[in-house]
């Protein structure tokens, strides 16, 4: 087990796990409504957003990075997933070729947003906070302006047969579910189980030790931006077929709650070192909290934000307090 | 004054039959907050229309439309609108009404004729026009058509705006309408007139109340994820959907008699056109023009809905 | 015992104990201070020495124990509990670290009255500081502009500047904590005739090196030290070397460099560099290195042997015109991964800026660099795991466990770690750069074990070394380097001490002047 490096930290693992189940049981004694297989699985189905690009986040994050473009450039491929699907309808007859290549196509942007992203802090040498500022914008914009300021909406007959994606299920679980946890799955495996991922550990770590290390250290730097720029199209993919829709307003404020996942998770948000199922418990969390409140009227409306802010601050503090016990 | 809202097709019938005075050339400034989100998307289509229509039909108009994505930004394009534009008449949908009343104050000082949209000034005075939808009346709308459907009674739930002052005009005019009815308000939360907390806020709305008989979206882009989670829900047959603004996707579903959209309140974005329709009628009539201008709410039902429904427009 | 200038010690100290928890780190330590001498503290990695000097400067409180001071006046202080950094500072009392404490952002000036501003009114006088940290640099015979930021200075003036904040304070000790860790010989010898002054002014200094013919030279009285232990306090001139060497490691040190066999001429050359040139660093270098040869890297710091080593192993780049040939191939490497496929390993000086990940545990770093050897899509961490047990037998790497993260280890253990990193990627040729710095005798000595059997089994090894002996002791033939040019390599008797240094500085060089300079 790849754990027993980091016996120092593994701790951690505890704090995020206990504030999900202490959520979970708060979430019972608000509402018996809270455990029933409905609502459970729309919370499954509404973490995999933030939770698959914060997959993505994790590496980047473990390799020393930042990405604060994801919730823009999640727009922004939805955007142009709208866009191709609607005018390849009267070239392709089969609407399922045209959902394909649009995934195709969106995978394809996905990479190459990624790749910008990745190429700019490590070829141009400029912090990756600016660059991915930087691109964050342009994509809100884009989406913006293909939207001319409003809304593109997905043909009806297509998003008919696409919404299956989103709404249909497989053994009682939305599709959705399944994708995330396979990209969890993968994502575990190649963080913990591959080179690639120790290489990320080990730059995350200390960048120049990596480079005396023969670790290829800009390529896999890039590459773990191009892995989440694909987990962005990933989730996009998920996305764009619950709603049909994409406008300026898709995506605000993905970047922080994916990085919100990713911390509460027991990720360093200086780099070193990372952990999928965290991260996976991160996004559960954050969604649990925005469904509680919403089955409560205890709390006043006003105050959502300050509940959800002491909630992600108390889960990070359990998972440092486990910690510093462990550290004396 | 008050002129209903029958006015916009009024004055562009006068305009179109070409009431013309002097053939002086004239310049119109617009500045507006650029398209950040669906409304001010169709605020901005309005305007661009509005713009081409009057110049093609008046060729001694011109008029200057700058949009901004900030309070400050919108100062900056006040003072280029006056001293490179020289323009004579200022059409303005203010970002924020405090941060803009002084620069406006500015403009007016410089002898121009001002047109204020929807969000008023904190000082009195400065406008010699002002053009406003009305908030309290959306809400108060949307309470009758709930009590009018829900005659006997019913349990509903209110997913509003961002908590502004906007949201709270609506919604504390839709539960004093609905005060002494039948009608229990299950709960409300903020779905920040987007689409995606209107889905997810339904969804848990849905999860938790076993029963519900109709749902006051306050806004369409919110409405659009109800619908959704309705149908996802399977529970489309028990209840309906009132939104708000008339995005023309929900106005084509009233148009279509969608049972689950039976109607739709008006909040216009094509407030802005009304307000340079009414601008340009100062100059090309010489009619004297002041006061208040407030557009009403109608409710668009299957019966008027054509009128509201304008394809062309991204909103 | 030569005679002190004053008949009582400045401190005194008597039966110290210092423990961390429940690990006993000094105890029953007897201690007296004089003024005017040098006194050597002697010790392997971990015997104590720097906390003992961290205890009389006001870093750490003693568990137990007596410590008095004695002012000038003649009156004595019990140093207690309330002995901290100020309070020692302002009795005369200063250590200086071996990570130097200086504001980097500062001028020089500034740096030797941080704490002790001389103002006029409320403002700064920053003429007078200039002008009196003058005096103090002149006396010293330092030739460092008072103005100078500190960030610009090398790591050898940044000590003189140390030394002149400790001296403008007229401190009655001065603690100087392995200083010639980060000099060169020539600046080490600056220093010692600056030591010979202090003492004539009747400083008392307190002293700390790995290395021995420095405290031969220098030292009045030595105190040795074993795990926390007093061995004793002798008078300096009754000690030889292996006396000392003996008495710090407990055991008879027979030789200190093993016997490495010369290989036969006729032995493959496995690495030829010519023409060498590094854009802004390295001038001009050639060399042969064949199998099973030891070759020896020599020069002042900063002559550029570093930056020569890195270019080899494609950390920086060499220029169009120079020619490398590794085992009969020419080839320059773009990248430090292509020249340890090609079978090169390179060990850098910098242990714990580039070797080791200090946060990371001991297989993680031991495999970081091999990782592809261990891994066919998937790590095999069992095939990893029985490396690394293997290789902490061969390598001796003591460590309690091995969740154990790099950073807990003794340097002479990261030292280790960083070799049986370098060599699981199994190359053949090895560059070595500064394997012994800031390393205790024992664990030396084993490197050099490493050295030998390495070169003994056909491996090819450069050794990059500051340390004269060293070089000498292991090398076949010795390179050496001065401002950017090899000047020379010196094979059986020339290789000596006093021939190096004249190729090392310039005095003496075997290129040929009337050429051109590769490169600038």
């Amino acid at each position: 087990m790849p754990e027993k490096y980091f016996a120092a930290i593994d701790l951690k693992t505890a704090g995020p796990f206990l504030a999900l189940i202490a959520l979970i049981v708060i979430g019972m004694l608000v509402n018996e409504a809270f455990l029933s297989t409905g609502n459970l699985s729309n919370i499954l189905a509404r973490s995999s957003f933030i939770g698959i690009v914060a997959i993505g986040a994790t590496f980047v994050i473990t390799a020393g990075g930042i990405d604060l473009s994801v919730g823009a450039m999640a727009a922004f491929i939805s955007g142009c997933m709208i866009l191709i699907m609607n005018s390849l309808m009267e070239s392709i007859e089969s609407s399922v070729t045209i959902i394909l290549l649009a995934i195709l196509a969106s995978i394809g942007i996905g990479a190459l947003a990624g790749l910008l992203n990745g190429l700019l802090t490590t070829k141009a040498k400029i912090e990756a906070f600016i660059v991915t500022l930087g691109t964050m914008g342009i994509y809100r914009s884009l989406i913006t302006y293909m939207a001319d300021g409003g809304t593109l909406s997905l043909n009806f007959t297509i998003g008919d047969i696409y919404s299956e994606v989103y709404y249909g299920t497989l053994l009682g679980l939305p599709y959705p579910v399944w994708v995330f946890l396979l990209v969890a799955v993968v994502g575990y495996i190649l963080l913990n189980k591959t080179v690639f991922g120790r290489h990320c550990f080990a730059i995350g770590s200390n960048e120049q030790v990596a480079l005396y290390s023969a670790i290829h250290v800009d390529r896999v730097k890039t590459m773990t931006y191009m892995l989440q720029g694909v987990c962005v199209s990933i989730a996009t993919i998920i996305y764009v077929p619950r709603l049909g829709s994409a406008s300026g307003q898709t995506g605000i404020l993905w970047e922080l709650e994916a990085i919100a996942a990713v911390i509460i998770g027991g990720t360093v948000l200086k780099g070193g070192y990372g952990r999928i199922w965290g991260t996976v418990v991160g996004a559960l969390i954050l969604t649990l909290i925005g469904n509680i409140l919403n089955l409560t009227d205890a709390i006043s409306n006003y105050l959502n934000g300050a509940v959800q802010g002491i909630i992600v601050i108390v889960a990070v503090y359990l998972q440092r307090g486990a910690w510093r016990k462990k550290k004396h | 004054m008050k002129i209903l809202q029958r006015l916009v097709p009024v004055i562009t019938g006068c305009l179109l039959l070409g009431v013309t005075a002097n053939a002086v050339a004239q310049t119109i400034g617009v500045s507006i907050p650029a398209a950040t989100h669906g409304w001010a998307g169709g605020m901005n289509f309005h305007a661009e229309e509005t713009k081409k229509r009057l110049e093609a039909a008046y060729p001694e108009l011109s008029i200057v439309l700058l949009t901004a994505n900030s309070a400050s930004e919108q100062a900056n394009d006040l003072e280029d609108l006056v001293a490179i534009h020289n323009i004579d008449a200022l059409v303005v949908l203010p970002f924020e009404s405090a941060p803009l009343t002084g620069p406006v104050r500015n403009v007016k000082r410089q002898g121009v004729f001002i047109t204020v949209v929807d969000r008023g000034l904190s000082e009195p005075g400065i406008q010699d026009v002002y053009v406003a939808g009305n908030n309290v009346e959306m809400g108060r709308v949307s309470a009758q058509y709930m009590k009018q459907r829900l005659s006997g009674g019913g349990d509903i739930v209110v997913l509003r705006g961002i908590p502004t002052v906007i949201d709270e005009q609506r919604f504390g005019a839709f539960m004093a309408e609905l005060e002494g009815s039948n009608i229990n308000v299950l709960d409300n939360q903020y779905a920040n007139w987007n689409r995606d907390d209107g889905f997810t806020v339904m969804q848990d709305f849905l999860a938790r109340f076993s029963k519900i008989d109709g749902v006051w979206a306050q806004d369409d882009d919110i409405a659009i994820g109800v619908i959704q989670a309705v149908r996802q829900a399977r529970r489309q047959d028990e209840l309906f959907i009132v939104g708000g603004g008339g995005m023309k996707d929900i106005v084509r579903r009233v148009m279509d008699g969608d049972r689950l959209t039976p109607v739709d309140v008006l909040y216009p974005p094509s407030m802005i056109a009304t307000a340079m329709e009414l601008t340009a009628l100062k100059f090309i009539s010489n009619a004297p023009l002041n006061g208040e201008y407030i557009l009403g709410s109608p409710l668009i039902t299957p019966e008027n809905a054509a009128q509201y429904y304008f394809p062309d427009s991204p909103f | 015992m030569p005679e002190p200038n004053s008949h009582f010690p400045i401190i005194t100290a008597r039966q110290l104990h210092k423990s961390f928890g429940d690990v006993q780190v000094l105890q029953g330590i007897d201690l007296d201070i004089y003024g005017g001498e040098v006194l050597a503290l002697l010790g392997e990695n971990g015997a104590g020495k720097s906390t003992l000097v961290k205890l009389l400067a006001g870093f750490e409180t003693l568990t137990a124990g007596q410590l008095e001071l004695r002012d000038l006046d003649g009156s004595s202080h019990s140093l207690a509990a309330d002995w901290t950094i100020e309070q020692a500072e302002k009795r005369g009392v200063v250590l200086i670290h071996q990570e130097l404490n200086l504001a980097e952002q500062l001028n020089v000036a500034d740096n030797i009255f941080l704490g002790n501003e001389l103002k006029r009114g409320l403002l700064l006088d920053q003429k007078r500081m200039l002008q009196k940290s003058r005096e103090y640099l002149q006396a010293l015979n330092c030739e460092v502009d008072p103005s100078t930021l500190v960030a610009e200075l090398a790591v050898s003036a940044k000590q003189l500047v140390e030394i002149a904040k400790a001296y403008a304070k007229q401190s009655r000790v001065l603690i100087l904590d392995e200083p010639t860790a980060v000099l060169t010989n020539r600046e080490s010898e600056a220093l010692f005739i600056l030591i010979e002054q202090l003492k004539q002014q009747g400083v008392a200094i307190v002293y700390i090196s790995h290395k021995l013919d420095e405290i031969e030279r220098i030292a009045d009285r030595i105190v040795v030290l074993r795990d926390g232990e007093m061995i004793g306090t002798y008078p300096a001139s009754t000690l030889s070397k292996d006396d000392m060497a003996r008495l710090m490691v407990g055991r008879e040190l027979s030789q200190l460099f093993p016997e490495i066999p010369r290989p036969p001429d006729s032995a493959e050359v496995v690495l030829e560099l010519q023409d060498a040139c590094v854009p802004g660093t390295i001038r001009h270098a050639e060399f042969q290195l064949r199998k099973g040869e030891v070759l020896g890297f020599s020069g002042l710091v900063g002559s550029g042997r570093t930056a020569l080593m890195e270019a080899i192993v494609g950390l920086r780049r060499f220029s169009e015109a120079t020619r490398l040939t590794v085992k009969g191939r020419q080839n320059r490497y773009p990248t430090l991964a292509a020249a340890r496929d090609d079978g090169i390993g390179y060990l850098t000086k910098d242990r714990k800026g580039c070797g080791l990940l200090l946060n990371m545990s001991l297989p993680f770093n031991f495999s970081l660099l091999a990782l592809d050897r261990f891994s066919r899509g998937l790590i095999d961490v069992q095939k990893e795991q029985a490396q690394f047990e293997a290789a902490v037998k061969t390598f001796d790497i003591r460590h309690k466990d091995d969740s154990l993260t790099a950073g807990k280890l003794s340097g002479g253990n990261q030292q280790k770690l960083l070799l049986a990193k370098i060599m699981a990627a199994e190359p053949d040729i090895i560059i070595i750069d500064e394997p012994t710095r800031g390393i205790d005798i024992g664990t030396r000595t084993e490197i050099y074990r490493f050295i030998a059997e390495l070169a003994g089994n056909g491996h090819a090894i450069i050794l990059v070394s500051s340390d004269m002996l060293e070089v000498i002791g292991l090398s076949h033939r010795v390179a050496v380097m001065c401002r950017g040019e090899l000047t020379g390599i010196l094979e059986g008797e020339a290789i000596e001490e006093h021939e190096i240094m004249r190729y090392a500085t310039g005095l003496k060089s075997d290129l040929d002047k009337q050429k051109e300079p590769l490169c600038a």
